[in-house]
């Protein structure tokens, strides 16, 4: 059984090689990548991390949104025995960044590469994923992600990471405790996870805004690595229910809040009160019907609504925190959801810094 | 005639347009140097658009040269402006309505096709390819543009800014030199006009493209433009950098009326 989260990558490549590990929207097509494909990538930037002379008691510090990219940087500094630090790329994090001082950097894009500039020592290695805005060669050690795939070794180094290092680290603000979660904690997290909820590498799951928050890193990143089930990331945020829409995943992940953003999206979309459509939607999500009437709204309303969630396919709905609100309750119970609350035993250990969000908008 | 220079890409000598005895521009020459973002400004009536039009062959004019990218000619046609790298959009949105955003990126790409009809209709030859690659640059232009989240949307179902920017796509999707944009900022608010000098910014900047508008809003194109020309009553009144034009007492005077008060004072 693999210990660190590498390892556990290495297992699916060895085990499950053909099956599809991700699935990421560019440029409106979706690319899929296998487990083999991408424990040869992340072997690969492995290697790149290595040249520029990253090591095991080295931090990578990310900037950006859920993307794959990201995420395979994040398991290639793992690789190497580093840890990495996740920054939520729609914060100002100046102020961090100019207390951390970090030497190795991702940022996502020119607003994430400014605050790192902002800081009074830059970093030794920038690397950025969309080089909107920025000008060529401008700034020592800036280069780009994709840069790393060309002169890299072809043998990756070895998989030199333990299960007691961290392999992760949250930041709630400037000054607040970091949250520091280890291999071994998150893999025993997640196989607590994958057990109760019956997770297998059938599922499909939407990963949404990855790095943001401890709780993607605990309940989707390592259920993923453990269970060997299909990450799918989306195009851009503002894309996202276009895309679970056209994935129809079967695992999600949420908030409160989440769900409650994606409840509001679905009403504003419900036909005018008054209306005929309007009543009947009414009548089709009562609850406790007849086995007639819960058949007919089911495939009149409930079905073409849960179509429109892109919550067809759904079958492991995750809730992370507080409960849903009672409004929010129903209508995805009358759907069929019923969203469980889920804390890891692990995760009551840690120190309790209920600044340092669990997950963000995953939904 | 005035000979061009090799950083100009596009020059009018001596331009003059009229209707039915109406003169709309009279005697215009001024250049616009590759990668510049020039604006036309001027009050309602000044011969903006029809410059516009002169430039990309919708009008031709009655007298004068138009020289793009080294070559001068008397009359070009619309469709020959676009072969030849000028894209332009409208002061009233003309888009197609009925269709979604990408088709109607898509028809920018039109000239882009090299593949025959008969390809087209049998999915032949270079059909299947080209299409693919269409929608390629296509999707690059609606990311590039952050209009992504509405590419199947019909355009008609859109708010005004979103369907200017969808606009200004298709006409991006031509791979243009020279991006002609007619009051692309007109109806915004403050934060969409923000928003669309960004993208007419990077547009210049990411893809070299050389861009001449007309705007109304002064603040915009002083904060926007390298290069501002002056219009009023189908004269050029001035024509500079916009701290030069900013201190054109001929321009303070069309835009603050002060032209009156300063003759009765002679």
């Amino acid at each position: 059984m693999a210990q660190t989260l590498p390892l556990a990558l290495l297992q699916q490549a060895q085990t499950r090689g053909s099956a599809i590990a991700l699935r990421y929207k560019r440029l409106g097509i979706w690319h899929a990548r296998s487990w083999s494909e991408l424990a040869q990538d992340v072997g690969r930037l492995a290697a790149a991390l290595h040249q520029r002379g990253f090591g095991r008691h080295d931090d990578l510090l990310i900037i950006s949104q859920a993307r794959s990219e990201a995420l395979l940087l994040a398991l290639a500094a793992q690789w190497l025995g580093g840890s990495v630090t996740l920054l939520d790329p729609e914060r100002d994090n100046r102020a961090l960044l100019a207390r951390l001082r970090p030497s190795f950097v991702l940022a996502e894009a020119l607003d994430a590469v400014q605050q790192v500039r902002h800081a009074d020592l830059p970093p030794r290695v920038l690397l950025f994923l969309d080089g909107r805005g920025l000008n060529a060669g401008e700034g020592k050690g800036l280069s780009a992600y994709a840069d790393l795939f060309s002169g890299v070794a072809a043998e990756p180094p070895v998989c030199a990471t333990e299960p007691a290092a961290i392999a992760f680290v949250f930041h709630a603000d400037t000054h607040g405790p970091s949250l520091r979660l280890s291999h071994a904690q998150l893999l025993g997290g997640a196989r607590k996870l994958v057990a109760r909820e019956h997770l297998s590498g059938a599922e499909e799951a939407l990963a949404a805004r990855v790095f943001a928050a401890s709780g993607q890193a605990r309940y989707l990143l390592a259920p993923w690595l453990c269970a060997g089930f299909c990450l799918n990331f989306p195009e851009a945020m503002a894309t996202r229910d276009t895309d679970r829409r056209e994935l129809g995943p079967t695992l999600v992940l949420g908030t409160r809040e989440s769900y409650a953003r994606l409840e509001q999206w679905a009403r504003e979309r419900l036909p005018l009160p008054g209306t005929l459509g309007y009543r009947l939607y009414r009548w089709a999500m009562v609850p406790e019907a007849q086995a007639f009437r819960r058949w007919l709204g089911y495939w009149l309303i409930r079905r073409p609504l849960l179509d429109v969630l892109g919550m067809s396919r759904l079958r492991v709905p995750l809730l992370v925190g507080p409960a849903l609100s009672q409004e929010s309750a129903a209508f995805f119970g009358a759907l069929g959801i019923h969203p469980g609350n889920w804390q890891e035993p692990s995760a009551r250990q840690e120190p309790a810094d209920t600044r340092i969000p669990l997950i963000s908008q995953s939904v | 005639m005035s000979a061009t220079t090799e950083s100009e890409l596009l020059r009018l000598d001596d331009i003059s347009l009229s209707f039915k005895g109406v003169k709309a521009i009279t005697s215009i020459s001024f250049a616009v140097k590759a990668g510049e973002i020039c604006a036309l400004i001027g009050p309602n009536g000044a011969g903006k658009s029809s410059l516009l039009n002169v430039i990309n062959g919708v009008y031709q004019a009655q007298s004068g040269i138009v020289t793009y990218a080294g070559q001068a000619r008397r009359r070009m046609r619309p469709h020959q402006a676009a072969e030849r790298g000028i894209a332009r959009t409208f002061q009233n949105i003309a888009l197609f309505k009925g269709m979604s955003v990408l088709d109607n990126v898509l028809t920018g790409r039109n000239l882009k096709l090299r593949s025959s009809w008969i390809e087209q209709v049998l999915r032949l030859g270079r059909a299947p390819r080209e299409d693919d690659e269409q929608r390629r640059r296509a999707e690059k232009i609606i990311e590039f543009l952050r209009i992504h989240p509405w590419r199947h949307v019909l355009v008609g179902k859109l708010p005004y800014g979103l369907q200017k920017r969808v606009e200004l796509a298709r006409a991006l999707a031509a791979e243009p030199r020279l991006l002609l944009l007619d009051e692309p900022m007109a109806g915004m608010n403050a934060e969409e006009k923000d928003e669309m000098s960004q993208f007419i910014r990077d547009i210049n900047r990411e893809f070299g493209t050389t861009v001449v508008l007309i705007e109304h809003d002064i603040g915009v194109v002083m904060g926007l433009c390298d290069h501002v020309v002056v219009l009023d009553y189908g004269r050029k009144i001035g024509d500079g950098t916009p701290e030069q034009v900013r201190a054109n007492p001929d321009v303070i005077a069309a835009y603050l009326g002060t032209r009156r008060s300063r003759a009765e004072s002679h």
